[in-house]
């Protein structure tokens, strides 16, 4: 039916691809963890190349929409127009990157977490239902791995894997990702987790009788060390809630605050701050002014009035 | 003539994986990511044959596995492009292309693709597939399948010439 040739080619790229499948399901320090890091190497410089090209249309899915009725303009006023459009394009985006890197910087110094800002450079695609994405940010740049993502408008997920100068990190909507959830003002705590869509997490609580309301605003509970979660940051907004009081199935539904599908600047918490800032750093919490303080001394925060509610809990991740 | 064709490949390869993960995957379309790798796979299929539509299929895989981006198992889309690459090469007649067929091997590929992702990773004991949203990915993959396929069929059938064979029928007339 197929030539000796075809044949051969066949059945060394089917075994090939089989045993990487193995070799990779095997876990651990692999043969791949050295091709991977090489791979992303490469991959990475270039896509953070590309990124930097194509960031303007980030989100922007009607973009073709308004490419098509420029056709008929005169020559001449078309470039001179172009070339003014791409100078505006690249301005405003640059006036963008640095709106969200300003938001990113509230809630770091609010919460006094240590960041350091990275941009997202590729995005893994949807056919794959996981909600990885990766950084310009890795091990050169302090990145580790299982260290909390951010952005100016919340939590974005944790560092997965980290190579040299790029680094993968996984969302917090993908269906494998878990935090630990506490919702602001209250002390119910429970496991906010992935359902593999963009706008909504599942938060269930572990007590069956705890209050939750929609409008609740949910934050992290913080792990040890602040890894994979640093304490304090805003999840999102429960937006649902199903079952009554007292049902064992009682789950939340929870709206990131970040934009999952328009991410740009992020920020990896390398250290997190020394105390839990509780629920400073919510979108509409009433700000603390964020008193510069001199390293090594303890800051007064409205967070200490309250901790003598606080419960004795298990760390969460 | 083949290490040209397999620059060849391997250039479209590098260039549908680099655009699908910094472009499209980001413009935030509903459903799924434009699936432009098979695309690309099936068009070197329909353009070259069958092997060549294998082994583009087997290289594009492995570099969307190895990327940063995603946290896929290695392997897992290879054996999927591999196939539809062979499939899709195999299935048409070098004699009579006519877009609209390839257009709509194009999107059987695509969603094919999608699905065979969904299976695979759930056979393999995955976790990550949400069921409920496999029929919507796999419909809309085959939509931005056809958009795609009627743009990157023809660039590829233009740009992959120099590099086959040459078939022209003056060789098979000869005196």
């Amino acid at each position: 039916m197929f030539s000796r040739r075809t044949r051969i080619i066949l059945s060394l790229l089917v075994v090939a691809s089989l045993s990487f499948v193995i070799l990779d399901l095997r876990g651990g320090d692999g043969p791949f963890s050295s091709a991977r890091s090489a791979v992303s190497s490469i991959i990475g410089g270039i896509q953070s190349g590309a990124a930097l090209i194509f960031s303007p249309f980030t989100g922007a899915g009607e973009w073709w929409s308004t490419q098509v009725d420029q056709s008929g303009q005169i020559r001449e006023l078309t470039v001179e127009n172009e070339r003014l459009n791409s100078a505006l394009v690249s301005s405003q985006n640059d006036i963008a990157r640095a709106d969200q890197l300003d938001e990113l910087l509230r809630v770091a110094s609010v919460g006094r977490y240590l960041v350091t800002p990275a941009e997202v450079i590729a995005v893994g695609p949807s056919q794959d239902f996981a909600w990885t994405v990766s950084i310009d940010a890795g091990s050169l740049d302090g990145v580790e791995e299982d260290m909390t993502v951010i952005n100016g408008d919340g939590l974005v997920g944790r560092v997965l894997k980290v190579y040299n100068s790029t680094s993968t990190v996984v969302l917090i909507v993908d269906p494998v990702s878990s935090v630990g959830g506490r919702v602001a003002g209250s002390q119910e705590i429970g496991i906010v987790s992935g359902t593999g869509r963009q706008n909504s997490l599942e938060f269930q609580l572990l007590d069956p009788l705890g209050e939750v309301n929609p409008g609740d605003a949910v934050v992290t509970f913080g792990s040890k060390d602040g890894r994979p979660y640093a304490p304090g940051l805003p999840i999102g907004e429960v937006v649902d809630v199903t079952g009554s009081a007292g049902q064992l199935a009682r789950i939340a539904t929870v709206r990131p605050y970040a934009n999952m599908s328009q991410l740009s600047v992020v920020g990896v918490v390398v250290k997190p701050p020394r105390e839990d800032p509780r629920d400073s750093v919510l979108p509409n919490a009433p700000l603390v002014t964020p008193t510069p303080a001199p390293a090594g001394t303890s800051v007064p925060s409205p967070a200490n009035e309250k901790e003598t509610a606080a419960t004795p809990a298990p760390d969460g991740s | 003539m083949i290490i040209r064709q397999g620059l060849f490949i391997g250039t479209c390869v590098f260039f549908a994986v680099l655009i699908e993960l910094t472009l499209l995957s980001r413009l935030g379309i509903p459903g799924a990511t434009p699936d432009l790798v098979v695309v690309t796979v099936v068009a070197i299929a329909f353009a070259m044959g069958p092997v060549q539509g294998a082994t583009s299929g087997f290289a594009a895989g492995i570099l969307l596995d190895l990327s940063p981006s995603s946290d896929t198992i290695v392997g897992v889309n290879a054996i999927i492009y591999l196939i539809i690459g062979f499939v899709a090469g195999f299935w048409i007649d070098p004699r009579d292309r006519t877009l609209p067929i390839m257009i709509g091997i194009t999107a059987l590929s695509t969603s094919a693709a999608a699905l065979g992702t969904a299976i695979v990773d759930t056979a393999l004991g995955g976790d990550r597939v949400n069921w409920a949203e496999v029929p919507w990915i796999t419909l809309s993959s085959a939509l931005y399948g056809v958009l795609f396929s009627a743009l990157v069929i023809p660039l590829i059938a233009r740009l992959s010439r120099p590099f086959l064979p040459d078939l022209s029928p003056s060789q098979g007339n000869l005196p």
